[in-house]
This record gives C-alpha cells, sequence and structure tokens, in this order.
C-alpha cells in the first residue's frame, strides 16, 4: 500500500513529490529491497524535465530493466533523442544509461549508438562510448568483431579523457589484440601523465604486459653472481641466460663493447612512467613499482623504494597491501630497501597482521651489518601484549639465526632466556624455534637440551612438548642419562597426552632404545608405551607403534630390517632451512590479486616472459594521418610530431641517469645540458644525446653561419632523390641532421625550409619516422612535446577558435620575450576580419609585443601569428581582448611553469663550467 | 573492476547496495558478513575470498565499505584507493560519515556511486568533476550554524567574530554552501602525528613527526587561495639553519593543485581549493625535533617486603608552559598473575584502573600543563610474584592531543584569499598534534 501511495506522487504534476517519491524508490534498492512492481509507473517519468528527478529514474530504470523488459523498451526512444542533443553530458548520460540496458534485442541500437558516439566532437561522450564498449560485450559477444573496430578508432584518439576508458575496454575485450596497441604505444606513453588517475594505472598495467611481450630484458647481460644468490630477474635458467647473452653479442654491431641496447620504446616507457611515483594515488604509485620491477634494469628500480616507504604512511589497509609487496620485492632485491629499514620498525598502534608483515620485511633485510639493530628491535617487540606477535617475533629471531651464523649463538642465548619467560605461549614458542636451531650444531649444546627436558614438567603446550621430545630422542647420545628419565615420566602421562606428543613419546622410547640397546633395562618402559599406544584410539599412534614394534622387537619373520634399525631412526637428518613465506610469491605479477592471495585466482593472466629476441620495434613507428598543407599552415601540430625526434635520441640509454629525469621540472637548470644543439629550445636534453651528438653538432655550429644558399641546394637534391628507397633510419637521420643545420629560426612561422618541402617529402620523411627537427631546426627537444593551450573556445568565440603553444623558440625582435605562436581557426560558416588585439593588462613589468592583425580569415581556414610576451620571470596572466570586426574576446595567457626560457649560446668550455656549477 | 559496491553498518545492516555487473547475487553481502564478525584476529585481512568472488573491504566512520571483483588482474590496490576516496566523497558530500547521514542520504550516495563508477570501472573521484553532475541535495542530521552554539561553553564569546569554531563545524555537506551564499568558510588544520621511542635510560631512540595541512572549503566559487608558512621553514638536511627558530621537515610533498612559484622565495603555497576536503601539504621529519619530546618517564619498580610489586612514576611535559597536554593516558603493563591496585596520585582529576583483560594499568591525565610534573605510585598485588615479574613490566605507551601546538613548529603566517570576496568570509586555523606511537621503554 506504501507503494499505491508512492505512485499517487508519481503521477502527479508536481516535481517535488515525484522527487520525494524517486529519493524514496532509490532507497529502497539501495537497501537490496524489491521495489520491480513500481516500473510502469517510473518508467513513465523517464523524460521528466527535472533533471534531478530523471538522473533518479535512470537509477531505478538500469537497475530493473532487465526485468521487465517489455516496459523498458518504451524508455529506449528517449535516449535515442538524448544521444542526439546539442548539450554534451546529455549524450553521454542518454548513452550511458542506453548501453546499462541489459535488454538483448535493442543490441543493433547499442551498437549504433556507440559508433556515432565514438566520433562524436565531444571527448567526453567519445569516452562514454569506450565505457559502453565492455557492456555490449558482455551482453552479446558475437559482437566483438565489430566492438574492436571501434577499440581501434578510440585507441587513437589524441584526448587524455578517452585514453584511459578505452584500454579498459581493450583489456576487458580483446587483451589478446596486443597489435592495436602499436600504433599507440608511444602515445599513450606521452599522454599517461596527463590521464586521469584511474585511467592511469590501467595504461600502466597494460604496457606492462605491452613491453614484456615487445622488449628484451633490460637485466639479462647482468653478471648472474652479482647480488648473491640473486638470478636473474625471472628466474630463467641460467644456460638460457648465457646463450642469450651469446647470441646478443655476435650480433650486437656496436663498436662499443655493449651488448644490450635498451630499446628507445622501453626507455619512454619507464621515463614517463616515474613522475607518477608521485602520484598522491596509492594505486597509481603501486602500478608504477610493479611495472619498475617488473621492467626496469636492475640499476633503476630502486627508486621505486622510496615511493613505496612513503605508501605506509596511509590507511592500514593499503599498508597492509604495500607490505606484501614490498615482503615480495626484499627477497629478489634487499639492497633497496636498506636505506629504509627504520620506516618497517614496529608502531605499537600498528594492527597485528601488519607487525607480522613488517617483520617479514625487517628479516628479509637483515644482513651482517644491521643485524644486531634488528635483533635489539626484535628484543623489545617480544616484551609486546600482542601473542601473535610475540610468536611471530621468536620465529623472525629464528630466521634471522639460521640466515647469519655471526649471530646465532647470541640468537640461541636469547631464546634460552626466554625459556624462563612466564608466558607459556612465549616458551612454547622459543621451544620450537630452538629445537630448528639446535638441529644445526647440535653437539655443542647438550646443556640447552637439559635444560629443555626440564621443562616438560611445566609446559603444556603440545608443539612444544612435542619439539621437546624429538629433540631428546634425536640426540639422546648427547644426554645418554636424562632420556630414559625423561621417557619414564612421558609414559607415565601418556593416555593424557595430545596426539603429536603421543607419537614423540613413541619415537622417544624407539630411539632410547635403539641407542642403548646394552641396557635391557629400559624395556620395560618401552613396552609400556608400545602397548598403551596399541590400544590407542587414533589408528595413526596404533600403526606407528605397530611399525616400530617390528623394528625394535626382533621376531623371526622381521628380523632383515631390525639390524638395520640404528641406521633407521637415528640418521643424520637434514638441518632444517626457514625460509620466507614469501620466497617465491614474486612469479605473480606484483600488485595483482594474485598475488595477494598468493593463489593463482581464476582467470589471472600471468606476466609473459620476455622475448628471446626483440620483436620489430618499427611496428610502432606511426605514420601521421593529418593532411601535411594543414601542418605546414599551423605548427602547433608540431607538437605532435616532435615526439618522434625522441627516437633517435634515446637509443644510447645506458649512460642515462638522474639529472636529465628531473630536469623535466626545473626548467633553468636543464638549460646547461644541451650546448651541443647549439640553440637551448627545451627542457630536457638528455645526457645521452649530447655524448652521442656531442661532436656532431659542434660541427653545426660552425656551419650554421655558412650561407644558407648552400643549405637550399642540398635541400633540392635531397627532393630530387626518390626517397621511396627507405634508406636506413640511422644513415637517414645522420645526413638529414647534418644538411640542415640547427639555425636560430628568426620566426616560427613557415620558414624558407618549410617552403622548400613538398607534400611527398614531408609525408616521405614521416613515414621514416623521422622528427620534424629538420623543419623547424631550433626545435631540438626530444622528450617534451609542445603543449597547446586554448585561448579562445569555438563555442565562446562563435566559431573562432584560437589555440597557443610556446613554440620554445627565440622571439626576434625582443630577445626578453617569450614567442606565443597562436593558430586561429574560422569554424564559422562566415569570414571573420581585422583580428587584432586591444587593451593589453599586465603586470608591472611585463610587456607584449602584439602579432600583426590579421586582415582576413576565411570560413574553415586556419592561420597563425606569433606574439611576444615578456613575462618576467613570473607566471603572472597576460590579459588582453582579442578583436575581430564584430566582437570583442577577453582573453589571457598564463605560462605554464617550464615554459619560460631563452635561448642561450655557449661554448663548451663554458656549458661545462655551468653544469659543474649545477650538478 | 568491481563487481559489487556495498556499505554495511558495523551491525550488518544493508545501508547501501548496488551491482554493477551482475555477476553474484545480493546473499554475498550477508556472506561478508559473517566471514568478517566469524575472525577473532583484530583486524580481518583486507582481502576475503567466497569462491571466485573476493571481497576488498575498508573501515571508514565505523562502516564497512566493501567493493566485490571477480577478476583476479584487477589491483587490489586500486579497489582499495577507490573505497577510501570514495567514503571521502560521501563525508563531503554528506558531512560526516555515520551509519545516520548514510541513511539519510541514500539517493545522494547512490548518485554518486552511479557518477563515479560506471560498469565496474572506475570514472572519476575528482569532486570538482562530480560537482557538475550530482543534482541531489544532501540532508544534513541536524542543520548546522554557527550562531547556533547552545552547548558550547568554552568556545568563547558567541559573537560572529567568536575567536573559536567548534570543532564539529566542518562537518558539513559541501553542497549546501550553494544555497546560502553568504557563508562561505575555509578551514586550515595542521595536523602531526608523533611517534616517538625512548629508550630505558632516557634516549631517545627513535622519534618522527609526519604532518599534513589539510584544507577544508566551503567556498562556492573558487578564488585563489594564499597560504604563508613560516618564512625559516626549509626542506633537506642540507639547507643551512640560521640562529633563529628554523622550521625544518626532512620531506615534502603538495597537491597536485598547488602551485609553489611563490614557495621557493616567500614560502607561500598558492592553490584554488576545489570544494571539500583535500590535504594541500604533507610532510615528515625524522630523529631531528626541533624541541625535546613532549613527555619524559621516570620510573622506579621495586618488591616490598609484603611481597607487592611497588611502581613510582614520575612523569614531566616538557612543553611550554602556555600550553597543555589533554586527554593524556598511560598503558603500563604489568606482570601475570596481577590481582589488584592500589594508588596514590599526585592530584585529583588523575585516575588509574587496572585493567586485568589487558594485563595493564590505564593511568589518565585530563589536563597536563607544560613544564610540571605528575607523579604516580601503585602498588601491585601480584600472585606468585617472582624476580622475573619485573622483567614483566613492559614498555609504557602514551596516547595524547597536544592542541595549539605544532611539534615541528610550523605554523600559518597567513590565510589569503585573492581576489578578496564579496561575501564576508570566514578562515578558521587550527593547530594539533596526536601522539601516534609514542613509547617509553622501562
Amino acid at each position: 500500500f506504501l507503494h499505491d501511495d508512492l505512485k499517487e506522487m508519481l503521477d502527479s504534476n508536481k516535481d517535488s513529490l515525484k522527487l520525494e517519491a524517486m529519493k524514496r524508490i532509490v532507497a529502497m534498492i539501495a537497501r537490496g529491497k524489491n521495489a520491480s512492481d513500481l516500473f510502469p509507473a517510473v518508467v513513465k517519468n523517464v523524460a521528466c524535465k527535472n533533471i534531478e528527478v530523471k538522473k533518479l529514474v535512470y537509477v531505478y530504470l538500469v537497475r530493473y530493466a532487465e526485468e521487465q523488459q517489455d516496459l523498458a523498451l518504451l524508455s529506449i526512444s528517449t535516449f535515442q533523442r538524448g544521444l542526439k542533443d546539442p548539450n554534451q553530458l546529455i549524450r553521454a548520460s542518454a548513452l550511458r544509461v542506453l548501453s546499462s540496458i541489459r535488454v538483448t534485442i535493442i543490441v543493433p541500437i547499442m551498437m549504433l549508438a556507440i559508433k556515432e558516439a565514438a566520433s562524436d566532437m565531444s571527448p567526453y561522450v567519445r569516452k562514454t562510448a569506450a565505457h559502453a564498449i565492455p557492456k555490449l560485450y558482455s551482453l552479446d559477444p558475437e559482437q566483438k568483431d565489430q566492438l574492436i573496430e571501434v577499440i581501434e578508432k578510440l585507441l587513437a584518439d589524441k584526448t587524455t579523457l578517452v585514453a584511459g576508458s578505452v584500454v579498459m575496454a581493450f583489456e576487458e575485450v580483446c587483451p589478446e589484440r596486443i597489435d592495436l596497441i602499436h600504433k599507440n604505444y608511444r602515445k599513450l606513453c606521452n599522454l599517461l601523465i596527463d590521464v586521469e588517475e584511474w585511467g592511469q594505472v590501467v595504461i600502466i598495467n597494460m604496457l606492462t604486459r605491452y613491453a614484456r611481450t615487445q622488449f628484451l630484458n633490460p637485466n639479462m647481460n647482468e653478471s648472474l653472481l652479482e647480488e648473491g644468490n640473486d638470478k636473474t630477474f625471472y628466474g630463467s635458467d641460467d644456460d638460457e641466460d648465457e646463450e642469450e647473452e651469446e647470441e646478443k653479442k655476435s650480433e650486437a654491431p656496436m663498436p662499443k663493447r655493449k651488448p644490450y641496447v635498451m630499446d628507445p620504446d622501453h626507455r619512454l616507457l619507464l621515463r614517463n612512467t616515474k613522475p607518477l611515483l608521485q602520484s598522491r594515488n596509492a594505486a597509481v604509485v603501486m602500478a608504477v613499482a610493479q611495472l619498475y620491477f617488473h621492467l626496469a634494469p636492475k640499476v633503476e628500480v630502486g627508486v621505486i623504494a622510496k615511493a613505496l616507504v612513503r605508501l605506509l604512511r596511509s590507511h592500514s589497509e593499503v599498508q597492509y597491501v604495500v607490505l606484501q609487496n614490498v615482503a615480495s620485492m626484499t627477497i629478489k632485491r634487499r639492497g633497496m630497501f636498506e636505506p629504509y629499514l627504520k620506516s618497517f620498525y614496529i608502531r605499537s598502534t600498528d594492527p597485528t597482521q601488519i607487525k607480522v608483515l613488517k617483520l617479514e620485511v625487517l628479516t628479509n633485510l637483515a644482513n651482517e651489518t644491521n643485524i644486531s639493530t634488528i635483533l635489539r628491535e626484535f628484543q623489545t617487540y617480544i616484551k609486546s601484549m600482542d601473542k601473535d606477535f610475540v610468536a611471530a617475533t621468536i620465529q623472525a629471531i629464528g630466521r634471522c639465526a639460521t640466515n647469519i651464523g655471526e649471530v646465532r649463538d647470541t640468537c640461541l642465548n636469547g631464546l634460552v632466556q626466554l625459556l624462563s619467560n612466564r608466558d607459556e605461549l612465549v616458551v612454547a614458542e622459543s621451544v620450537v624455534v630452538i629445537k630448528k636451531l639446535l638441529q644445526m650444531q647440535p653437539e655443542k649444546h647438550s646443556d640447552i637440551i637439559k635444560h629443555m627436558a626440564k621443562l616438560t614438567d611445566n609446559i603444556q603446550v603440545p608443539m612444544a612438548r612435542a619439539s621437546i621430545l624429538w629433540l631428546i630422542g634425536e640426540y639422546c647420545e648427547h644426554v645418554p642419562k636424562i632420556a630414559p628419565d625423561v621417557l619414564r615420566k612421558m609414559a607415565k602421562s601418556f593416555t593424557n597426552e595430545e596426539d603429536i606428543v603421543k607419537l614423540q613419546i613413541i619415537n622417544l622410547a624407539a630411539k632410547t632404545c635403539v641407542y642403548s640397546s646394552i641396557g635391557k633395562y629400559l624395556n620395560q618402559d618401552y613396552k609400556y608405551v608400545l602397548n598403551l599406544a596399541k590400544y590407542d584410539q587414533n589408528y595413526d599412534i596404533r600403526d606407528r607403534a605397530r611399525f616400530i614394534r617390528q623394528l625394535i622387537v626382533p621376531t623371526e619373520k622381521s628380523g632383515a630390517l631390525s639390524k638395520y634399525a640404528k641406521k633407521l631412526f637415528l640418521a643424520l637428518k637434514p638441518a632444517p632451512v626457514l625460509e620466507s613465506p614469501f620466497k617465491d610469491r614474486d612469479h605473480f605479477q606484483l600488485g595483482s590479486l594474485s598475488h595477494l592471495l598468493n593463489a593463482k585466482a581464476g582467470g589471472y593472466q600471468e606476466l609473459p616472459d620476455w622475448p628471446e629476441a626483440a620483436p620489430d620495434p618499427s611496428v610502432r613507428n606511426v605514420e601521421v594521418k593529418d593532411s601535411v598543407p594543414e601542418w605546414t599552415k599551423c605548427s602547433s601540430r608540431e607538437k605532435r610530431k616532435e615526439k618522434k625526434v625522441e627516437k633517435p635520441f634515446y637509443s644510447d640509454s645506458e649512460g642515462e641517469s638522474g639529472p636529465t629525469e628531473s630536469a623535466d621540472s626545473e626548467s633553468d637548470s636543464a638549460s646547461g645540458s644541451e650546448i651541443g644543439s647549439g640553440v637551448v629550445g627545451s627542457v630536457s636534453g638528455t645526457a645521452s644525446e649530447e655524448s652521442e651528438e656531442g661532436s656532431e653538432s659542434e660541427e653545426e655550429e660552425e656551419e650554421e653561419e655558412e650561407d644558407e644558399k648552400d643549405k637550399k641546394m642540398t635541400m633540392k637534391k635531397e627532393l630530387k632523390k626518390p626517397v621511396q628507397e627507405n634508406p636506413r633510419e640511422d644513415d637517414m637521420r645522420l645526413t638529414l641532421s647534418s644538411l640542415f643545420p640547427v639555425e636560430p629560426a628568426p620566426s616560427p612561422q613557415v620558414t624558407p625550409l618549410n617552403s622548400f618541402l613538398s607534400n611527398s617529402l614531408a609525408t616521405d620523411l614521416e613515414g621514416l619516422s623521422l622528427s620534424d627537427a629538420v623543419l623547424s631546426p631550433a626545435t631540438l627537444s626530444p622528450c617534451s612535446a609542445l603543449k597547446s593551450y586554448e585561448l579562445l573556445h569555438r563555442i565562446r568565440g562563435e566559431g573562432l577558435s584560437v589555440e597557443y603553444c610556446f613554440s620554445r623558440q627565440p622571439f626576434s625582435p625582443d630577445a626578453n620575450m617569450v614567442a606565443v605562436q597562436m593558430q586561429f581557426t574560422n569554424n564559422a560558416t562566415s569570414e571573420t576580419k581585422n583580428l587584432h588585439m586591444e587593451e593589453v593588462k599586465l603586470q608591472s613589468g611585463m610587456r607584449v609585443k602584439e602579432f600583426p592583425e590579421i586582415e582576413l580569415l576565411p570560413a574553415g581556414e586556419t592561420a597563425t601569428a606569433v606574439m611576444g610576451i615578456d613575462f618576467c620571470d613570473s607566471t603572472q596572466a597576460a590579459n588582453f581582448q582579442l578583436c575581430t570586426h564584430t566582437r570583442k574576446f577577453f582573453v589571457s595567457i598564463q605560462p605554464p611553469v617550464g615554459e619560460l626560457m631563452r635561448p642561450v649560446f655557449l661554448t663548451e668550455n663554458e656549458f661545462k663550467k655551468e653544469q659543474g656549477e649545477r650538478f | 573492476m568491481i563487481s559489487q559496491v556495498f556499505i554495511l553498518s558495523s551491525q550488518g545492516d544493508h545501508l547501501i547496495y548496488k551491482d554493477f555487473r551482475g555477476e553474484a547475487g545480493s546473499d554475498v553481502v550477508s556472506v561478508f558478513y559473517e566471514k568478517v564478525t566469524a575472525l577473532t584476529g583484530d583486524q580481518p585481512p583486507v582481502v576475503m575470498s567466497h569462491g571466485d568472488l573476493h571481497f576488498v573491504h575498508v573501515r571508514q566512520g565505523g562502516l564497512y565499505w566493501v567493493a566485490t571483483t571477480t577478476s583476479p588482474g584487477s589491483s587490489p590496490f586500486t579497489i582499495i584507493e577507490f573505497l577510501n576516496r570514495f567514503s571521502a566523497l560521501v563525508k563531503d558530500y554528506c558531512g560526516s560519515l555515520s551509519e545516520k547521514s548514510v541513511q539519510m542520504n541514500f539517493a545522494l550516495i547512490y548518485e554518486l556511486l552511479d557518477e563515479v563508477v560506471d560498469y565496474g570501472y572506475i570514472q572519476t573521484t575528482s569532486s570538482d568533476v562530480l560537482k557538475n553532475f550530482i543534482q541531489t541535495e544532501a540532508v544534513s542530521s541536524k542543520p548546522f550554524s554557527l550562531f547556533d552554539l547552545s552547548n558550547v561553553g568554552f568556545f568563547g564569546a558567541e559573537t560572529q567574530q567568536s575567536k573559536v569554531a567548534p570543532s564539529s563545524a566542518a562537518s558539513r555537506p559541501i553542497q549546501s554552501s550553494r544555497e546560502q551564499g553568504g557563508r562561505s568558510e575555509i578551514f586550515l588544520d595542521v595536523i602531526e602525528r608523533m611517534s616517538v621511542v625512548i629508550g630505558s635510560k632516557g634516549v631517545v631512540l627513535k622519534a618522527d613527526v609526519e604532518g599534513e595541512v589539510r584544507v577544508k572549503c566551503f567556498m562556492p566559487s573558487c578564488s585563489e587561495m594564499r597560504i604563508g608558512l613560516n618564512e625559516e621553514f626549509s626542506i633537506g638536511k642540507s639547507q643551512l639553519r640560521g640562529y633563529g627558530a628554523a622550521v625544518r621537515v626532512d620531506e615534502c610533498r603538495f597537491h597536485q593543485n598547488v602551485h609553489l612559484d611563490e614557495f621557493h622565495s616567500n614560502r607561500v603555497l598558492r592553490l584554488c581549493p576545489s570544494q571539500g576536503e583535500q590535504t594541500v601539504m604533507q610532510y615528515q621529519l625524522s630523529d631531528d625535533l626541533p624541541s625535546a619530546p613532549p613527555f619524559r618517564l621516570f620510573p622506579t619498580i621495586e618488591r616490598d617486603s609484603g611481597g607487592r610489586l611497588l611502581m613510582y612514576l614520575k612523569l614531566r611535559c616538557d612543553l611550554p608552559s602556555k600550553s597543555a597536554a589533554i586527554n593524556v593516558c598511560a598503558t603500563i603493563p604489568v606482570p601475570k598473575g596481577s590481582v589488584s591496585l592500589s594508588q596514590e596520585l599526585s592530584s585529583p582529576d588523575q585516575s588509574a584502573e587496572l585493567k586485568l583483560q589487558n594485563r595493564a594499568i590505564d593511568w589518565k591525565i585530563p589536563r597536563f600543563i607544560g613544564g610540571t610534573q605528575l607523579s604516580a605510585l601503585f602498588k601491585l598485588e601480584v600472585s606468585g610474584l617472582s624476580p622475573s615479574s619485573l622483567m614483566e613490566v613492559g614498555p609504557v605507551v602514551l596516547v595524547f592531543e597536544l592542541p595549539q601546538l605544532t611539534v615541528s613548529g610550523l605554523q600559518i603566517r597567513f590565510l589569503r584569499l585573492s581576489p578578496v570576496q564579496p561575501a564576508p568570509s570566514q578562515r578558521w586555523i587550527r593547530y594539533v598534534t596526536h601522539s601516534d606511537s609514542y613509547i617509553l621503554r622501562l
């Protein structure tokens, strides 16, 4: 009857009543109550104008559509209308709900909607389309092929909003189609830092898998014995590795002895993920950490330790998972976490499971140098009130003692002292651990065994009793007088003991009997015990008694074996090895659920092994599809192509180290490192680049002043030459870079060089994955792309859209100014006239050089212009009005950190001097 | 990817249940609750399995926040982080986290969940993005008003210029600021947590401080905020320390929205805070504290002739005399077999109690003024007292709170909004230091 009341409210005209009703219905759903009988009443409101009501109706619809398919179909037309709405939010939400309605009959409609949305101009809608793909796939797996086409299309999308979502869809629908990633690999790497954080996690995980199939193991040449018993990264056989190594050596054409060269794309991935270790999202940090652990050369893995240790200050749930992973890593890479030993000390407020994991890590980290500190720390832990933790600590001490010979006696003494502890659990745990330690060198410690024999009177914990009895039996030769006494006592209490203790009593009886086979006086106790055992309730015990009787009491039938009784019982037994429970866990991908559970959860995808030989790296080369005329006009597009500059520069990755990577963030410190190229146009020069290109570019510098004619001549020659031959990339790069020496381009607008390039040459050059360093010589920025920013959006600007980027080139009219390159696009149907700037508002000290007025911008055309701004080294925005013949727009340009730079000429010596000061 | 999300009260009531992928029925909720309650340990494992289904849960605000997943490749981290973020979002939107606030805001939380997760994939958890989508208004359990401070005696005069806001002031939904346009407020907390270990001879073995600067913003429109820290603030060990009381931290991290361009010169953080709560800066300082640790213990432990254990404890507070520690509680482990306790305490407001199940004495001091010293004499009746019993008197754990004080010395010089808000805005700054783990070994 409550529902009648709700129906009435839903049918009313007042939005407030509808809203109230919907809220109550949603509350019912939230609590898991059934509200399906309201479906007809609710579905009517799907077209409600009130957005609040509408959203709640959507919630309801998604929940119940599957149950009430026929009625649900009534709502479809509303969504189809929504898909055409001019508002992107409505389009996206219509698609989201439509794709969430799990009704098979609408599969074709969904497919169509997804396809359309995938080419929507709003990235938000495209993102929603990507999210809809797995939903449709689970509803109808037969659509897979069509969906893969959509995924392929969306993978090529260049917005960060879409990237994460489409990779999620890729991972769910077609993770096996790794070939779809090739063309997008570099783009994904470069976009990664700007992708939404949850998307980052998915992309990083996918790229980890990708890299494992496409690149070579960076550690394959490391000397296998370098780090103790630390073998190769992935536990493959030594032989295999050596073979690989040899193969590699014979193949390697390198003049220096560098058998392994990291693929530049591999380096790109490592470089671009590293900054994400600073992310405030623990999931991202962990994803990068596992990527480094699985992909990076040994020497570089260390960087993740700090980030992981930082995660230890997070919620206890996060700590728990981090420690699990750290425990696995410490086994393979102890050195990495040694500096952070103190971070793993236990706090009184930690929950037990965290404490136990920290103990595990501390134990793994223990070595000769730090063991005394660790043991002192352990000592205080034993006083803790948390018994499970104390037990774990005692076991940890035992493990340290077995692993590190020097402290074995100290540990043993400490443990023996614990035997007089008043807490039985502590004593019991110590007994068990001492037993294991004594097995290593029993002859030295007969007094300890005697001491433990006395404990049998008091200790009640079965495991401890059993351990003591086993010790006495095993080493009865060291305590010949005590063993029979203990046996006598035990025989008395036999019936009341636990099963494991009973078994050990039988064992003790047999061993003493065998040892002192001369002394017949034992026989009484021994027979008594065996007789008791014969009628025990437990059949294991009866079995054991029967077995031992046959061995020890010789009868006619069993004569043969009893001769060997002594050898059987008192054989030398190997000492136990105390191992970490995390020993073999790292064959699971770190950070995965399977690793956490230490079990292969159903459907777990193993991380593939490194390939023996690298697959063809050229599959990742991208052919730029944008038509050439477009980019010759709008050089802001340089940004994209410039990424390809990276390729040749990366090839020498070994010598690269910290400073180059950190250079991204500190704009000025980097300026020293690029002397070679003469013009410092980029934020991030790499050391490797310098070493490789150093000599070459010096020549360039000399050439620089030479006449341009020469250059043009060679250009022409180049043009005539049929480039289709596809000469080897490297050669090509060399010839080209010497052909087009670096020059300080006066303006980034169409340079004389560019005008020479015919379309065909340009496309061919791109096909070779060559950089446009050739085309805009001053921008030799290997690893950071020019980012363009929106100055005026198409909608706000009534058809006129303006983007700007910092072209990183000298601004010729005034050296103190930063060149800002603006790209005007007229998307309107009519032409725009007299584009110019007005009313520049600046902070004191700042200056602006306006761009020349653009007289006419026909509809659909694009134009570029350059203006200069002197920001006075501040990041204050420059505000001005952008005027057309009809309208004025208020706009502002704010320089991001790292874009304020100017070219500096340095000689090599000056550079070295600078470098010395800075680093 | 996430299969289901549900929120349970600590009694196991279903508060929120949402299934994203239809991979498991709703009966798993009770399965989960049985699993959680069946375990005796102090904390159930973060991940639990039930057949192919894996439960990942966190506890926040006395509620279980649970997500289930069937895909083993997904990282548990993502889910844990998501649950933490989601509970933070709910807190932002509902004002506070409790069973009641969740119950009153079913629709809102459902809507949030709908925007945050799509078919098990996390879309976004940024409150800046979400505010464009979320329509439902939060229902506060008690409409909060600064003027409605009937129960605040010692918080000062009840005028608008009141210097102190009640600590509950910041627990209200972020959205309500939309309507009540006049009341824009910013709360800034500097919270530090100390973990200290002092050895038996009074040597400081370890002293760490973790701190964070947290902003909770109720500004309808985001304007730029400038936070000035101490001018002598320095990061890392290498930098020279002046003669003055420099504030030094080892490591410092900032929220990604913080602009640091003025930080190097003036120690000013610039940011445009988004609505809700965020941690602007986290820092940490180890071993080299600018001042002595706030508490020292001088114990004397002996057996008296009557077979009792005598513990004479002197606890000294080394804070400046203007400050005080509140809610101090010392937990002193006692030997096994302790039966009863008689006590002599130096002032009447203290109390001490023998907790037999924990085998410890809890010595409570409600207010401990800096520079003073308190003493306590505990006589313990221990059955079967032996010399080794003395060894069992374990390390003393102190729990306390230091209001209006930061151990690192970090201060907020100013908190400015620019451009100046048209409506009066209120800015509240609070300092507090908590004990994370303060251990005095005997």
